[in-house]
């Protein structure tokens, strides 16, 4: 009897945590399939930092310009100070665990900071350096 | 007791009973209490709870003084005018006429003071439902006419000042005139007067359970600020709970606060989401079926249903013909913040004009309390 208690608790617990994670795996799944190598948690880190000049002749802008370069602290918005909870999964279970938010701000800070939108390649370099914190 | 040897005829009796005497003190306290939040909207708090304890302390004076003992009744103190023209000509003369308790002219000033104790409470509730939106007579009116009410609060306050003037310098008068400590009398409830039974007894056991029981109010009252953490900072008014949209909430409050519908009127709202691709430089990339669910939330809670004192305040003063984008465009929020420090906006903590939350400590819920505000 308590086995099978043990094994409900168990799945209960696992359950929400094991469709997160599907939630990302499937996200990656579906950009690998137009992306040309293996997605790399290297190359995603590079390109955090990497600076690219601001249209509007702000400060250089960056991911790293809200998020912090580690990822695992609050982050703050360059343009309205609001505080940005941490990317890193690690210490914020709630991160990349909702494929509609993932995408979207994606694209929105790909535009930001890039000026264009991120190729599947990037989205999932970046998403894989971010799983790893 | 030398005194007793030069004033054999006299003695220090019972005059106050101990209800009186604390009724007297709290009154006292909050009156100042009262006087001294009056204008700073941060201690509005403050300010409610001296009122709320004032009217507490009235309703006991008025029931004490027909049940209370003897110089406790309004039947001792209350005077024809007769009475009171010949006291104060006696006074003129020098050779005031002996009371016990309080004389014909003080004793028409407490008249008039608990009177405008009684208007000044009574008014300041309805004034903090109507513009507040607090306490039992919250939503009964719009704020719209609080404005009767606020004049009779605020000059019931200003004759209440004056008739405590009055008293005041009745109690010096009285001093010199009588040569008696009223003060210490109105401390200690003794007065050094002609030795007769006055039948006053203390009533100890009354005058603890007034103190107990305002003090327990005090505590309940201010509780919070013991039991807040340091996340959480403590918030005297809890404003009545907004209307939320979660749509709204995560679409419009992940870059910036999300700002409520009531900051703005309808016709601003709409612009901004008209303008969505270029909201200040950000394209929100919003699909229609969102765009149709904030463009209803914002609508419907827009500043003119008025459903709040900000909402009410913000839509008045934006003239017909424009239509701001920025909620610290409008008049009203300019005219609030004109008077904050240039250094209070150079404090790292505070992001910018439109970081309410760096100030506003219930900025997320959008009641924008007056008492809800602390600077940096
Ligand atoms: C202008 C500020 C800003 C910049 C620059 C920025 N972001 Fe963000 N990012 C945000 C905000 C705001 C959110 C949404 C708030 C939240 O989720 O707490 C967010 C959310 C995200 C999320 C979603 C996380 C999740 O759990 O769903 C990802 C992924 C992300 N950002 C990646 C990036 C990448 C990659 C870059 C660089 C190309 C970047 N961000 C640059 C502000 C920024
Ligand atoms: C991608 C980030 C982002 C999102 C999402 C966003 N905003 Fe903004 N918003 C901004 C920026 C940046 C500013 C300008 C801040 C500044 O200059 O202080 C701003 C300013 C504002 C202001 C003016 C504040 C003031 O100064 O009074 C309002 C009102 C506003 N936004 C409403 C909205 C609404 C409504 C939504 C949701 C439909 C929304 N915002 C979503 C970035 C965003
Ligand atoms: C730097 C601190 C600071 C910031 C930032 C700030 N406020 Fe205020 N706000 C104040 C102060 C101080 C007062 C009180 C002024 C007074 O009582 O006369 C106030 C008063 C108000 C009031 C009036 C409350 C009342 O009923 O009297 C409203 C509404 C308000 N703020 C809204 C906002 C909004 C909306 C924002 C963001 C767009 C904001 N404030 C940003 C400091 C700030």
């Amino acid at each position: 009897m308590t086995d099978i208690l043990r094994m409900l608790a168990l799945c209960l617990l696992l359950g929400p945590m094991l469709a997160q994670a599907a939630a990302l795996d499937d996200l990656l799944q579906q950009y690998a399939a137009e992306a040309q190598r293996p997605f790399s948690a290297e190359a995603g880190k590079r390109m955090w930092t990497q600076t690219h000049p601001s249209p509007k002749g702000g400060p250089d802008r960056s991911c790293s310009l809200c998020h912090g370069e580690d990822l695992s602290r609050v982050g703050k918005h360059a343009r309205t100070g609001k505080k940005i909870d941490p990317l890193a999964p690690s210490v914020n279970p709630e991160r990349l665990t909702d494929a509609k938010h993932m995408r979207k701000w994606l694209k929105r800070n790909c535009k930001w900071v890039l000026g264009r939108e991120c190729t599947a390649q990037e989205k999932g370099d970046f998403l894989s350096y971010i799983r790893s914190q | 007791m030398t005194d007793a040897t030069h004033r054999p005829a006299r003695n220090k009796i019972v005059v106050w009973d101990l209800p009186t005497r604390v009724f007297h003190w709290l009154l006292v306290s909050c009156f100042v209490l009262a006087w001294l939040t009056s204008e700073d909207n941060r201690f509005l708090h403050v300010h409610v709870f001296a009122g709320y304890l004032m009217l507490g302390l009235l309703v006991f004076r008025l029931a004490w003084g027909f049940a209370g003992p003897r110089y406790a009744r309004f039947g001792d103190f209350v005077h024809g005018w007769d009475n009171v023209r010949d006291y104060l000509r006696s006074l003129l003369q020098g050779r005031p006429q002996p009371f016990v308790g309080h004389n014909p002219a003080g004793g028409w000033a407490i008249i008039g003071m608990l009177l405008m104790g009684f208007v000044v409470t009574l008014s300041g509730i309805v004034v903090l439902g109507m513009e507040e939106g607090h306490g039992p007579l919250r939503g009964w009116m719009s704020p719209a006419s609080a404005g009767v009410f606020r004049e009779l609060h605020e000059t019931g306050a200003g004759l209440f000042l004056a008739l405590v003037g009055l008293h005041l310098l009745g109690v010096v008068v009285g001093a010199l005139a009588h040569r008696e400590n009223l003060v210490l009398a109105m401390i200690t409830g003794r007065k050094w007067v002609e030795d007769i039974d006055t039948g006053v007894r203390h009533h100890s056991l009354l005058g603890a359970a007034l103190l107990g029981l305002a003090s327990m109010a005090a505590a309940d009252y201010f509780a919070g600020y013991w039991l807040h953490g340091e996340e959480q900072a403590y918030q005297p008014f809890e404003g009545r709970p907004l209307p939320q949209s979660d749509t709204w909430n995560t679409e419009c409050g992940d870059c910036h606060l999300a700002y409520h519908p009531t900051l703005l009127p309808a016709r601003s709202w709409n612009k901004l989401l008209e303008q969505q691709h270029d909201h200040f430089g950000e394209d929100l990339d919003l699909d229609p079926d969102t765009l149709a669910e904030l463009r209803a939330f914002a609508n419907r809670y827009a500043a003119e249903s008025g459903i709040d004192e900000p909402a009410y305040k913000i839509n008045r003063s934006i003239p017909r013909d424009q239509t701001p984008l920025r909620i610290t465009d409008t008049p009203y929020w300019r005219h609030k913040h004109e008077d904050i420090d240039a250094a209070v906006w150079r404090n790292p903590k505070v992001a910018g004009k439109s970081d309410c939350a760096a100030c506003h400590l219930d900025a997320e819920q959008g009641t924008f309390e007056d008492s809800d505000m602390r600077l940096p």
